[in-house]
């Protein structure tokens, strides 16, 4: 699959959700933990070496699940291979907390979801719909109808 | 120098995934291996999904693969003045070093416009805005409509008054004391209270606006409800009117943050 590193690299400077030191070790077997720079940015999560300006690596985080690792720690699987997992290690359980529920929230998917529960509320609660103001009600992405488990 | 990972075969999963697709349709694209640095011919006709921020190709409509992937954040959509006279052409700009922008064409001018349309509104940072500004309404209109009820039942039940809406003072100084004074609270009047105190709770921003106009001491820790009663009472007509004018009147400006 062709794509533009340039355009990752560019939005993995952008200003981050969550920024911090973490410990990362890759789904292979074998993998060590290494000290990484990893920064969530809208629904990517950039892995960096901590003296580097370009990220060594991206995780779309669409499709995710992200489960606690032991004391302090997480790790992030994709639906279609659940038990291939990226490990984290935090620095607190505090801050292990803190990663996890932000990124459970980062995906595109989890906000269409969001969004669309307001919306019914909204419209039940006052017979309007607000998306009518942005112009964007007839949208395929805002339906209900098109949301599938 | 290292090509940057990316977990393309969960990308993949997910462009094939039955979420739901944006917008899908055949856009003529240039770039691509073994083609000019500057887009020139006819291009290539593929088969375009948009999901979510990921604009893909494929080959065909039932291709297993994508054949590229554009991710949409930090970029603008225009029209584009295409190669050889190329009609319902545009372009998917980036405000980065060293990106070109890529030039898609539609079959129509129904599919440009939608096209664009679409691909403009994409971003995840767009999507964030619309669902915070929906999260600020439905706070709003659970307030609104706790408050609703519970001036309702206020009605019903209870002796206090309402204050007329000009009346700036606050609860504590319109003569009733403290204590209970008004109607013993009865279930109807606990049940509203609890709501009262509920959509207080999730309802921060415009609660300071309360604040700054009315200096309410009893606000919103207060223990003694018939000041809330009474503080209520005169700031529903005023909080109504300012939410009808929020959610139902026009919002120009917003339309034009969201303009390709």
């Amino acid at each position: 699959m062709r794509y533009n590193e340039k355009e990752l690299q560019a939005l993995s400077r952008q200003p981050a959700e969550l920024a911090a030191e973490l410990g990362m070790r890759g789904p292979k077997k074998g993998s060590v933990l290494k000290r990484r720079l990893v920064k969530l940015v809208v629904n990517f999560l950039f892995y960096f070496r901590t003296d580097e300006a370009e990220p060594v690596g991206a995780l779309l985080l669409e499709r995710c699940r992200v489960t606690q690792e032991e004391p302090s720690g997480f790790s992030i699987s994709f639906l279609e291979d659940p038990e291939r997992k990226y490990h984290f290690a935090c620095g607190s359980e505090a801050q292990c907390q803190e990663w996890m529920g932000a990124l459970r929230r980062a995906s595109y998917e989890f906000m269409r979801r969001s969004l669309i529960f307001y919306r019914n509320e909204i419209q039940k609660m006052t017979g309007k719909d607000p998306l009518e103001q942005f112009g964007i009600s007839e949208e395929a992405r805002f339906q209900l109808g098109g949301l599938k488990a | 120098m290292g090509a940057m990972k990316l977990n393309e075969r969960s990308v993949a999963h997910y462009a094939l995934s039955d979420s739901p697709a944006d917008h899908t349709g055949f856009l003529r694209t240039w770039g691509g291996p073994g083609t000019a640095p500057t887009p020139s011919g006819t291009g290539r006709r593929c088969w375009f999904v948009l999901k979510g921020n990921l604009l893909f190709s494929f080959e065909s409509r039932e291709s297993r693969a994508p054949l590229s992937l554009v991710v949409l954040e930090g970029c603008t959509v225009e029209l584009a003045e295409a190669p050889v006279s190329e009609e319902f052409a545009f372009a998917i700009c980036f405000d980065a070093p060293g990106v070109r922008p890529h030039l898609l064409a539609a079959d129509g001018p129904a599919a440009q416009e939608a096209w664009v349309k679409a691909l403009s509104r994409a971003s995840f940072s767009y999507m964030r805005l619309v669902v915070r500004e929906l999260e600020s309404q439905l706070r709003e209109a659970r307030h609104s409509l706790a408050l609703h009820r519970h001036s309702s039942w206020k009605a019903i039940g209870s002796h206090c008054k309402p204050q007329a809406p000009d009346r700036r003072s606050p609860g504590l100084e319109n003569g009733h004391s403290p204590s209970k004074d008004c109607s013993p609270v009865d279930s109807v009047e606990e049940r509203g209270s609890k709501l009262a105190r509920q959509g207080l709770a999730e309802w921060q921003g415009p609660a300071s606006l309360f604040l700054d106009r009315r200096q309410s001491p009893a606000f919103p820790e207060t223990s003694y409800f018939s000041t809330l009663h009474n503080w209520y009472g005169q700031e529903i007509t005023e909080l109504r009117q300012r939410w009808l004018r929020r959610v139902w009147g026009s919002q120009p400006a917003r339309e034009k943050q969201d303009g390709p």
